[in-house]
């Protein structure tokens, strides 16, 4: 199970990968592995308004489907349209070509309060 | 003991049958119930018409609709996910319920919970049933497939079930076979291209009723060793509740903006 240092988590198993005031947005390694293999993935519009912890998007595995929430508050700039016609990519690399969408953030400092690596491990771990 | 709510639709004799689009109105309506702070709840209902229910992202290409029609079978898009799947041979289960903390919410770990349930059960119907673990092929037909979700009796699948997570709580609703009808889903459902189509044989191999395992297959009495299984197996009592309110206009705005393809 991978926790890469350098991205932020939230409770709800995304990871955040900040850029200036971009958040680039994917699920974890963890919540792939519990999801199973990912048939099809509901992307956010581009131009939508999301809230931190609002549900933005749905991912389809084949034993259920689940919300994506995004960790922080913005709009969405970019999307992972790759993933319409590969959605195993979210499995094969969720820290890399299965990221999901990126938010311009209202607020950076939203950041903060998101989990380190070692918070999210524990969180995991913890059970 | 825990309280659940209990909604039997299948009536007291069982001959009770709900249309496609309100039993997947009453199952969003239940999983909003347990949103909205209410206690778990288990529903039992049948189809009628009989329906093929398609899943939550499934294509409508999938869909032989003059098909359909001639058999005069309703087509009905569910909240959760998975394939294509036909009602009317069936029961019908569904449970909502707020998702358990930590790892006791996983996807695999409620499937177990309510795997147990359901075993438990069939086993009061004589029916030897177990989790299936391996993935099936991946293809339109639900019940040509297995997942982890599913239960099996030998290698053959016996209840076929999908999930939906919103707002912190889970709906699981799932299809037990009982009998078979003249047609079934290779019949409603159509080949993806490049793909081969599961034939009527392959489907039958694949597939277990509970007519054929020689166990009881009046609805009623199904219903009644389901409950039995629930309360026992998660220590449940029921308190017995109406079918939630039929929000048909909910149901059919899922129907027109969910689909894909």
């Amino acid at each position: 199970m991978e926790f890469p240092e350098q991205l932020r988590y939230s409770e709800e198993h995304e990871w955040v990968a900040v850029d200036g005031a971009r958040a680039r947005i994917g699920i974890t390694d963890f919540a792939q592995d519990s999801l199973g293999d990912v048939v099809y993935v509901e992307l956010p519009g581009v131009g939508a308004n999301v809230m931190a912890h609002a549900g933005c998007a749905e991912i389809e595995s084949t034993k259920s489907v689940s919300e994506i929430f995004s960790p922080v508050t913005g709009t969405v700039v970019e999307v992972n349209s790759a993933l319409d016609d590969a959605p195993e990519q979210v499995n094969a690399d969720p820290y890399g070509a299965g990221w999901i969408f990126v938010i311009e953030m209202a607020d950076p400092s939203e950041v903060d309060a998101l989990l380190d690596a070692a918070a999210y491990r524990a969180l995991v771990e913890a059970g | 003991m825990t309280r659940w709510r209990l909604v039997d639709d299948i009536g007291p004799v069982g001959d009770a049958g709900l249309a496609a689009a309100a039993n997947m109105a009453a199952d969003a309506a239940l999983l909003d119930t347990v949103v909205g702070g209410a206690s778990p709840a288990l529903r039992l209902y049948r189809w009628t018409p009989p329906a093929l229910s398609l899943g939550r992202f499934q294509p409508d290409d999938d869909v032989d609709v003059d098909a359909c029609e001639r058999f005069g079978v309703d087509v009905v898009r569910r909240p959760t996910g998975g394939q294509g799947l036909l009602h009317g041979p069936d029961l019908t289960y569904a449970v909502a319920m707020p998702l358990p903390a930590g790892n006791a919410g996983s996807v695999d770990a409620v499937y177990e919970l309510l795997a147990g349930a359901l075993i438990s059960g069939l086993a009061r119907l004589g029916v030897d049933a177990a989790i299936a673990r391996h993935d099936g092929p991946s293809g339109p037909v639900c019940f040509a497939g297995q997942q982890g979700a599913d239960l099996r009796v030998g290698e053959r699948k016996v209840c076929g079930s999908a999930q939906v997570r919103r707002d912190g709580a889970v709906l699981q609703h799932g299809s037990i076979l009982l009998v078979r009808l003249p047609f079934d889903e290779t019949d409603l459902l159509r080949p993806r291209p490049g793909s081969y189509p599961v034939t009527r044989a392959q489907l039958r191999d694949a597939t277990v009723t509970l007519e054929e395992l020689g166990a009881p297959t009046d609805p009623r009495v199904v219903a009644d060793a389901l409950v039995e299984g629930f309360a026992a197996t998660l220590d449940l009592t029921f308190d017995l509740t109406v079918t939630p309110t039929l929000d048909l206009q909910s149901s059919q705005r899922v129907a027109s903006s969910d689909r894909r393809g």
